[in-house]
């Protein structure tokens, strides 16, 4: 596959990925920490769990983010200018999946700030 | 990417197809030569996909009957209170095979069996494209799994459920050899299901009709490729399970006793991150082909293929993030549990979008009440409750309440018989005309349906609440004053309901049922895809090209056109058996693959392999090593035929095209096949690093334990310094083996030849040294964990030997220069690999203790 189709493919699972790194990140922290008795772990005065899962949330959701407007784009153009059936499918899947994965990381964000990190 | 592009122009008028009429004499003859599969006992060396394909299903579906009358003799058990039909001992063993052998040896293979016959028909190849691979896992499933299976008859399966928790399944509370039949028979099948998952793949991404791009995608080609990815991803875990178990119970190295730093959870994870997927990999297909009935039912386009695919992927991606939460009962902190909840209930998202595309797509057609829209539309009803019970277990509180009880067997065979056995029986009616002279009778058809949906519901409904009220799972009787005599009882007549249901299938298939391809029933359901075209040995005649998803409702002459031998490679321009190669993105013709035919090979191989698992079982070492042996040999053999280098100059297979008939580097389909392989290797090592570092987790201040010295770091680097250096002299080799005029450069073997002690040696020197410092595999998790990073690694740095070896042979043979040089990219590619394993792995195992300094 050249380098054009490996890129329209990495865009369409670009959120989904980061959501499989923002649940690796969040799970191996927690689990780490919570399994070892560490979980009032602090790191220059902030707790480390929560502060894992805020910003691994807010990372992964940015980067989402941008693969979301980037295949939005690439999706109008698609709409104005006369591209292979195949293009617009992938750009529009993007989108899709793009969109779907915001959801799916800000839902598995939430618990960090309602439960209490290690109960 | 240099294929050429395709002309427009051949989609529209009847001049313009590829290849004029008409065609040239004995053109047709020759084709069908190069497809005939052998005759008489060397039948069994076939490996057309359409042979293989039936007989796979077949075996999957004997697996099927064998399970349910062993389910029949449980549901007999517990008709009524206090029976004593079967003892304790015979029901654990019965309700484990019953759950294993539906699990592993129908499910997923049926599953797997299926798109071997649909895949390339579907997409119009002649064949997958490496059928002799597909000829090897069904032999080695169809011998393994019968043996596995004959264990019931002498007392030695295994007992300890179909998920196998230790410690109840370690040496000490499971000291005969019936776990091992589980660890290494199952461990086997999973190897083939692998093997079946990367033919899957690359058939998916690599051999399709011309013009067939990613959105004319079938959607079952969408959920076949989503079940392999997820395969490849999933297997692994069990697989290094199940050695991990193997190697404690074998060589007492504790993974998993406490005493000795080893944790029982440890194989819960391993076993849940590849169970929970496993319910989807069983799933995914299934409303594959759903989608594909659901159109053709209603004659009209499938509503929603977006959302399809995009629910398909996204479901392959989100059921990695729920293997938790079959462990809520073991007090894992609540914290990272919600993740789960949370994982869980976004797959549902999913799921549900798939059923309301169904629904759209029933609604903007005209439904016709066939045996197999009944059967979706019993799926639909029966998964869809399964699916709201499955909400309520995913809610945790909930769970430590219905854990482990009737409930929990009520949802589970919702699911499963909901999800996949209908879908299941849906294809069996839909396919058969594909496949046989006559389609299976639809008045039979209604009976087999009505006794299988009243049946599974009369069975499992009451279930609920026999949960409800307290009866636990997996007990062989109950006493009478419980109260819960009148519902298993109702279970039982349920479960006989199911029972004459399939049996009424199976008389209509004796009845009915005449493989055949050239003559079959054919199109009798006006269905829109490819595999319904006019078909043979050889698949068929010519490669169509498409433009839409529904290529034979909307290019009318497309059958009479392929038939004739129009379209693209009517005839063969090798003499043997060929495949297209298109590109995956746009399925653009790239080259014509030499597709190997029959041969003793991969059936000699597969017995070899399944005999080496099933020795090694009962403990004959030598003869197991000797099968081993036999079986590497076979392999061998059989790759030796393979990699023929271009035989002919470039061929036109029509419409001026022209392809080479052979083609190295990213475009070949192996060189595909190995990455994806690659894969597998990385998921099985990357769980074996998290299973030392979950070891670590649970062994504060014992890592390592007291009185264990890590070796000087002198040593680790010299063996990175011999990793780097072997993979530079392969790097060098392939820079030899550059250029357009063929030579075969004598450097070649001599830098193989150099490079291969050096590999040996790292991974030699790595294995001494912690030898040498008294580290024991069996005092502590932390030397077992060591060790068994350590043991995989040598095992790839032999395979790579062996492959080494095998292409200095090659070279030695002529069977290897510039041009014909794929048996040294793969070796390549598996030599980098090893080499980038090995130096992880030294980072982890020298490096780790090192920086947490004993923590
Ligand atoms: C066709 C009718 C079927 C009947 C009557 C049936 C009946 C049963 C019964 C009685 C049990 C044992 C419950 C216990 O004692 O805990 C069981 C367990 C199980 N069944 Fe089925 N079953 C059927 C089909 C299936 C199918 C199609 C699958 C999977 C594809 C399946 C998978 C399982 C599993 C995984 C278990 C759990 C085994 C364990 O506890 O380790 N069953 N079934
Ligand atoms: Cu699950």
């Amino acid at each position: 596959m050249g380098g054009r189709r490996t890129g329209q493919i990495l865009l369409m699972l670009a959120g989904l990925i980061a959501w499989a790194v923002q649940f690796t990140a969040i799970y191996g922290v927690t689990s780490t920490l919570c399994g070892r008795g560490w979980a009032d772990a602090n790191l220059l005065g902030l707790e480390v769990v929560p502060m894992t899962i805020l910003s691994a949330t807010l990372v992964t959701l940015a980067a989402t983010a941008v693969a979301l407007i980037w295949s939005f784009r690439n999706y109008r153009l698609a709409k104005h200018q006369p591209v292979a059936a195949v293009d617009d499918f992938v750009s529009h899947a993007a989108v899709l999946i793009n969109g779907l994965s915001i959801v799916v990381i800000l839902w598995h964000g939430i618990p960090a700030f309602i439960l209490p990190a290690c109960a | 990417m240099n294929a050429p592009e395709l002309p427009k122009a051949f989609e529209r008028g009847e001049e313009e197809l590829p290849n004029p009429l008409p065609r040239p004499e004995g053109e047709f003859e020759a084709l069908k030569r190069a497809w005939k599969p052998p005759r008489g006992l060397r039948f069994l060396t076939a490996v057309n996909n359409t042979y293989v394909g039936v007989w796979y299903v077949g075996t999957a579906f004997l697996f099927f009957i064998l399970a349910g009358i062993l389910a029949l003799i449980m549901r007999v058990q517990l008709a009524r209170p206090e029976n004593d039909l079967v003892g304790h001992g015979l029901y654990n063993q019965l309700f484990t095979m019953h759950g294993t052998v539906m699990m592993f040896l129908f499910a997923v293979p049926a599953v797997e069996a299926a798109s071997v016959y649909l895949l390339p028909n579907m997409q119009a190849a002649r064949d997958l494209p490496f059928p002799r691979l597909s000829a090897y896992a069904f032999w080695a499933y169809f011998v393994g799994g019968l043996v596995f299976f004959g264990t019931i008859f002498f007392g030695l399966s295994p007992d300890g459920g179909w998920f196998m928790y230790p410690p109840l399944t370690s040496t000490k509370y499971s000291p005969a050899d019936n776990a091992d039949w589980w660890l290494l028979g199952i461990g086997f099948i999973e190897i083939s299901a692998i093997a079946g998952a990367i033919e899957i793949i690359v058939g998916v991404m690599k051999t399709r009709a011309v013009g067939m791009s990613l959105d004319k995608l079938p959607i079952y080609s969408w959920a076949m490729l989503v079940f392999a990815v997820m395969i490849v991803i999933g297997f692994p875990a069990i697989i290094l399970g199940t050695l991990l178990l193997e190697m404690e119970r074998a060589f007492d190295w504790p993974f998993f006793i406490a005493e000795r730093g080893g944790d029982p959870l440890l194989w819960q994870h391993l076993f849940w991150f590849f169970g929970h997927p496993e319910v989807y990999i069983i799933f995914l297909p299934a409303t594959g082909m759903v989608s594909m009935i659901v159109p053709t039912m209603a004659q009209t386009p499938l509503v929603g293929y977006r959302l399809i695919v995009l629910a398909l992927i996204a479901t392959g991606f989100l059921s990695f993030g729920l293997w938790v939460h079959h462990m809520f009962a073991t007090g894992l902190p609540k914290m990272s549990l919600s993740f789960f909840s949370a994982a869980s209930t976004a797959v549902a998202v999913p799921s549900g979008i798939q059923v309301f595309a169904w629904i759209a797509t029933i609604a903007s057609g005209r439904m016709r009440l066939t045996t197999p829209s009944l059967f979706v539309i019993g799926f639909l009803f029966i998964f869809t409750l399964g699916g709201l019970t499955g909400v309520m277990v995913a809610v945790a509180p909930f769970d430590w309440q219905a854990h482990d009880s009737y409930f929990v067997v009520a949802h589970l065979h919702y699911v499963l018989i909901g999800g996949m056995v209908f879908p299941l029986f849906a294809a069996f009616y839909y396919w058969v005309p594909a496949a046989s002279k006559r389609a299976l009778s639809e008045r039979l058809g209604r009976w087999v349906f009505g006794l299988m949906f009243l049946g599974v519901n009369v069975t499992f409904l009451p279930m609920h609440i026999t949960g409800l009220i307290g009866m636990p799972r997996r007990v062989y009787t109950y006493p009478v004053e419980m109260g819960w005599d009148a519902l298993n009882l109702v279970s039982t007549i349920g479960a006989f309901m199911i029972a004459a249901g399939v049996a009424i299938f199976l008389y209509d298939l004796a009845r009915n049922f005449r493989f055949t391809l050239e003559d079959n029933a054919g199109n009798v359901w006006n269905a829109s895809t490819l595999e319904w075209l006019p078909n043979g040995t050889y698949n068929t005649r010519s490669i169509p090209s498409v433009v839409s998803r529904d290529p034979l409702w909307e290019q009318p002459n497309l059958s009479k056109d392929v038939e004739e031998g129009r379209y693209y490679l009517p005839g063969t321009v090798t003499g043997g058996r060929e495949a297209l190669v298109t590109s995956p993105f746009d399925a653009r013709p790239q080259y014509i693959l030499q597709v190997p035919g029959p041969g003793w090979q991969p059936v000699l191989a597969a017995v070899f392999t399944a005999a080496f698992f099933l020795l090694l079982t009962v403990k004959l070492v030598f003869p197991s090593v000797i099968c081993g042996v036999l079986a590497v040999g076979c392999v061998i053999w059989w790759l030796w035929e393979t990699d023929p280098g271009p035989v002919r100059p470039p061929a036109d297979i029509g419409g001026g095209i022209v392809l080479p008939v052979y083609a190295t580097g990213p475009m070949n389909h192996s060189w595909w096949a190995m990455i994806v392989l690659m894969v597998v290797a990385g998921m099985v090592f990357t769980c074996l690093i998290f299973s030392y570092l979950f070891l670590w987790l649970v062994n504060p201040g014992a890592w390592p334990p007291q009185g264990v010295r890590i070796p000087d770091w002198i040593w680790p680097s010299l063996s990175a310094f011999l990793y780097c250096a072997s993979g530079a002299l392969v790097a060098v080799a392939s820079r030899q083996l550059r250029g357009d005029d063929r030579r075969s450069p004598r450097s070649v073997p001599v830098l193989i030849g150099v490079a291969l002690p050096l590999v040996c040696g790292a991974s030699a020197i790595d294995l001494w040294m912690q030898w040498e410092t008294g580290l024991s595999p069996s005092a502590h998790a932390y030397g077992a964990a060591v060790y068994a990073i350590t043991s995989l690694q040598i095992f790839f740095v032999l395979t790579t030997l062996v492959m080494g070896a095998y292409t200095i042979a090659r070279w030695l043979a002529g069977r290897l220069d510039n041009v014909r040089r794929t048996t040294f990219d793969n070796t390549m590619l598996f030599w980098y690999y090893t080499a980038g394993q090995g130096l992880v792995a030294l980072l982890v195992v020298h490096g780790f203790p090192r920086l947490t300094g004993g923590l």
